[in-house]
């Protein structure tokens, strides 16, 4: 009866043919069950278990569990593949209608330790057992879309942006909130750079990056002050194994800035020390955009080669840690140094939109000449952990030093004198410096109790900030924060976990009066005075605050929900109660507010994911408010003495209500084939104040991106993929001055990669091609959106990184 | 199992919808446009590449409008003896020779404009003095509208 069909309609015999294949499956069916886990015994989560032939896949569960129902008895052979692990395969001979398997134990490769220690399967596990909202990602995720830096590589994740300046500089967008009010935390300390502003770029180095956590909302409970917006958690680099001595070098080229860098990591462990030490080095030229005229507000500047005239840079890191681990006692310490140099595009800084020696800037597109910045920052940490009966102690020790300098030819406005005087102890074309210590100490206790698992301790920290340049922004100041917090899980069974948190901050911030170096004309009741006028006040502000948060996980089976209730805070910093200068980038006079209050924050998170043998599916919609935001108004006035007849921009506070969220969605065709939907959007406006009814500056538009990655079986290779990404961006009109509406835009990103085997030698080979149809657009958050300037062109990355090692005993 | 097939991404598909209309919801009435600087008018001035003479008056005067209401406007006149900058004009004026300043006139002044107004007629009398060094020059004039858009002119002037 189908046969006449079949001759007919091919399209119909298709389907046909598949439902005959079901029903004959269904005949004489077996179900398999079984568990996987890896060496040291624990649960492997997300893995994929293949069963040949007929290429039958399930995904191991949280417990490491999965099952396959209905198979043909005549499979013959169960297979896993999993980076990190060495291939899996077990003969199978189905003869009852139910098999349970025994346990299967994975053994990760020695040689690539440090990239497997963690895979997908942590991800999943912190997900379903935290009730805020987090995403975790690996190195593998980062060499697959490597970017200019390190949160540049993390934009893929739906809620997670940048405000990005140049190829090589950027700092976390979370859900709409940036600057100091998203926290980075590097192997448990607290980054404290200059994250105040828009240009600054983020101080890490990708290459040392191993795991990343995304908490996307308030964790203030966790980290004080500035975690009110989210925090990006840098782990720290898991321990070489026993007794062996390796290493890896990444190498990485890229065409659109004519980049070319790499790193070299050597780490060793005998029984029970270990170090591990890692160099990098970057180097890149001026990048270039699909355009060869931008407008710089209304004045239009041509670009040679679309080069964007001066956005060279380079970038010079070092790591270092060592350490000791036994059974009940760790102790770790790290030091690193970050340097990069970096210039910004010459057109838009200064006073007003400069003219600049365009023959000298062209000449070559690899120079870094002014304005540039230079950054150092240095970190040293130790990191203890004590096991003591229930109890697991840690401490932490730290100290970092961020020195950042602004170079730019002096440019005299107001009173300022036409030429440099000679007698300035500041260099004459150091714009400003900025000069931070930080001294932080942290003790944590975490113990189990019953079904509670506790978490109490405590934190200070130490900043002094000294400045330099013949421009004035911010006043110098010294700032000291503490933190008491206690946290509690509890898993009331199987199915429930509870969150609980409180926790009490102290902080006080003490400003530095500042006077001009120069003397300024002012006019009093018919009376001209010459006077250096006082900038900043010598000011002390304290601040207090008790934040609280409260959790539910649920996690039936395949489905699992959670909810998440909490306060946070946000100090203000020197910026927005002090700041009184010009800023040089966005030719605006910036004016603090010496009397704001610490800024709060209410959220509730929802989370729902469902996971099925083959799908996976999650929503994590939130609502956020604030009862005094602070917010850097733009005023209608002008500033005629220092600012130069530049507008005004004051800081005030006002409600704000913003709400969104985060889709992602994943199906595995096939074994090999999986596409996957990720989508976000937010909303955000003034409840109150001068710009009620406006949203807030730097608002990521909604946005779906639709990936779809082949991931082949070849001979010799392996973790082979392909993969092609479309983002859709809408266009984004709920603009606040002086932002302009953005148009929306598709873009798409194609990326492959496998690993290599010669001999004993592995090479992991991933290569990107960005903006793949060289498409000219805006992106809403960039930095450099409001000169109309449109986002790099096309870009194909090149990355090759060859793990080896020297010596493995046991 | 296959009706699991259809519903759940028939549930994703929904969501994502629901997502995507969320947000072409109402919002109230902002104002979003610059407000204009329109130096057309027959007695404006300066326009570009202007001749002024020093120890004179000159009337500065330029019509400026907005949609809702005109916030302040300054003008700053400072040298540009190293060609530092340009204007925002499309044709470029014919520029003196490099030199270091000496005595460069300086002059930032700052208007509010009265409340209310979409439109007004700025005139301002700026007295240029005797001592100062002659050359090339840019006059900048900076608009705002009460909700804070700005918009910027820049002109190449000379004084003679």
């Amino acid at each position: 009866m189908y046969k006449t069909k079949l001759n007919r309609l091919p399209m119909i015999c298709l389907l046909l043919f598949c439902f005959i294949t079901i029903s004959k499956m269904s005949a004489q069916s077996v179900r398999v069950s079984g568990k996987v886990l890896s060496s040291d015994k624990t649960s492997l989560e997300g893995l994929t278990v293949i069963i040949e032939p007929g290429n039958l896949i399930a995904i191991t569960d949280k417990k490491g569990d999965f099952y396959f129902t209905n198979i043909p008895k005549q499979v013959k052979i169960l297979k896993i593949n999993h980076s990190g692990y060495f291939p899996y395969e077990m003969k199978l001979s189905l003869k009852k209608s139910a098999v349970l398997l025994p346990d299967i134990f994975l053994q990760p490769e020695i040689k690539e330790l440090k990239e497997v220690v963690i895979t997908d399967h942590f991800g999943f596990r912190r997900k379903k057992e935290e009730s805020l909202t987090i995403e975790t990602v690996n190195s593998s995720f980062i060499q697959r879309n490597l970017g200019g830096s390190l949160m540049q590589s993390l934009q893929r994740i739906p809620g997670v942006k940048t405000i990005s300046i140049g190829s090589g500089g950027s700092k976390p967008l979370i859900r709409g909130l940036s600057f100091n009010q998203v926290i980075v935390v590097e192997n448990g300390i607290k980054h404290e750079g200059q994250q105040w502003g828009a240009d600054h770029g983020l101080e890490i180095d990708q290459y040392a990056v191993n795991r990343v956590e995304i908490i996307k909302g308030p964790s203030s409970f966790m980290y004080g002050s500035d975690a009110i917006g989210g925090a990006v958690n840098i782990k720290p680099v898991p321990l070489p194994s026993k007794n062996t001595l390796g290493g890896s070098i990444d190498f990485t080229g890229k065409s659109n800035n004519e980049q070319f860098g790499g790193s070299l990591n050597l780490f060793g462990r005998n029984e029970k020390w270990f170090f591990d030490t890692r160099m990098t080095i970057m180097d890149y030229g001026d990048y270039r955009v699909p355009t060869d005229t931008v407008h710089v507000y209304n004045f239009a500047v041509p670009l040679y080669k679309n080069q964007l005239r001066n956005t060279a840079g380079r970038e010079m890191d070092v790591h270092a840690s060592t350490g000791y681990v036994s059974e009940k006692f760790k102790t770790v310490f790290y030091a690193s140094n970050v340097y990069s140099k970096s210039g910004f595009f010459a057109n838009a800084h200064g006073l007003e939109p400069r003219n600049v020696d365009t023959e000298l800037h062209d000449k070559s597109s690899r120079d870094i000449l002014m304005p540039f910045q230079e950054v150092t920052h240095t970190k040293i940490s130790n990191t203890t952990v004590f096991q003591i009966g229930n109890h697991q102690l840690e401490t932490q020790l730290g100290f970092q030093k961020n020195f950042r300098r602004e170079w730019s030819h002096y440019v005299n406005h107001g009173f300022m004198p036409p030429i440099y005087p000679d007698t300035m102890s500041a260099p004459k074309d150091l714009e400003r410096q900025y000069d931070k210590e930080v001294f932080s100490v942290a003790v944590k206790d975490e113990f189990s109790l019953h079904k509670h698992q506790f978490t109490v301790g405590i934190n200070a920290e130490q900043q002094q900030n000294d400045i330099n340049g013949w421009s004035f922004l911010i006043p110098a100041f010294t700032q000291f924060n503490a933190g008491l917090f206690a946290y509690d899980k509890m898993q009331l069974n199987e199915l429930w976990l509870l969150h609980g948190a409180v926790r009490f901050d102290y902080g006080k911030i003490e400003m530095e009066q500042y006077n001009d170096w120069f003397a300024s004309e002012i006019t009093e009741n018919g009376q001209t005075t010459s006077q250096f006028l006082k900038r900043s006040d010598d000011l002390t502000r304290t601040f207090k605050s008790f934040n609280w948060s409260a959790g539910v996980n649920y996690t039936p089976g395949k489905l699992s929900l959670k909810a998440n209730l909490g306060t946070s805070f946000r100090m203000p910093i020197a910026k927005e109660l002090a700041s009184n200068g010009v800023n040089y980038h966005y030719f605006r006079f910036e004016k603090g507010n010496a009397n704001l209050a610490a800024e709060r924050s209410y959220q509730l998170d929802l989370g729902m994911e469902w996971q099925a043998n083959k799908w996976s599916f999650q929503l994590s919609p939130f609502f956020n408010y604030f009862p005094n935001y602070i917010y850097l108004n733009p005023t209608s006035q002008h500033d005629i003495y220092y600012g130069a007849g530049n507008q005004v921009f004051e800081y005030e506070q006002s409600k704000v209500m913003r709400y969104g969220g985060e889709l992602q969605t994943r199906y595995q065709f096939l074994q090999n084939l999986s596409v996957e939907i990720l989508a976000e959007y937010l909303y955000a406006e003034q409840l109150s104040g001068s710009k009620k009814g406006y949203t807030l500056p730097f608002s990521p538009p909604a946005s779906v991106l639709f990936g779809i990655n082949y991931s082949p079986q070849i001979k010799n290779l392996k973790d082979t993929y392909f993969s092609l990404d479309y983002r859709y961006t809408a266009a984004q009109n709920q603009i606040v001055p002086p932002e302009k509406k953005t148009a929306s835009s598709n873009i798409f990103n194609l990326a492959l990669g496998t690993k290599l085997k010669t001999g004993q030698q592995d090479f992991i080979i991933s290569l990107q091609v960005q903006n793949l149809l060289n498409t000219k657009y805006l992106n809403h958050t960039s930095f450099y959106r409001l000169i109309e300037l449109p986002e790099a062109s096309r870009n194909i990355i090149l990355s090759v990184k060859v793990p080896f090692l020297i010596s493995k005993s046991n | 199992m296959k009706t699991m097939k259809i519903v759940k991404p028939a549930l994703s598909i929904f969501t994502m919808a629901l997502f995507f209309t969320a947000c072409s919801g109402d919002s109230p009435e902002i104002d979003t446009e610059y407000p204009a600087i329109d130096s057309t008018a027959v007695n404006a001035f300066p326009i570009q590449c202007s001749e002024i003479k020093r120890g004179e008056k000159i009337t500065f005067r330029t019509k400026f409008t907005d949609n809702a209401e005109l916030g302040s406007y300054s003008l700053d006149i400072h040298h540009n003896f190293d060609h530092h900058t340009h204007s925002t004009e499309v044709n470029d004026c014919l520029a003196d020779p490099i030199k270091k300043p000496i005595n460069p006139m300086l002059y930032i002044n700052s208007v509010t404009i009265p409340a209310g107004q979409k439109s007004y007629e700025a005139v301002q009398e700026i007295s240029i003095p005797q001592d100062i060094d002659p050359g090339d020059y840019h006059f900048l004039i900076r608009l705002t509208d009460k909700e804070g858009w700005q918009t910027i002119k820049g002109l190449s002037i000379k004084i003679l």
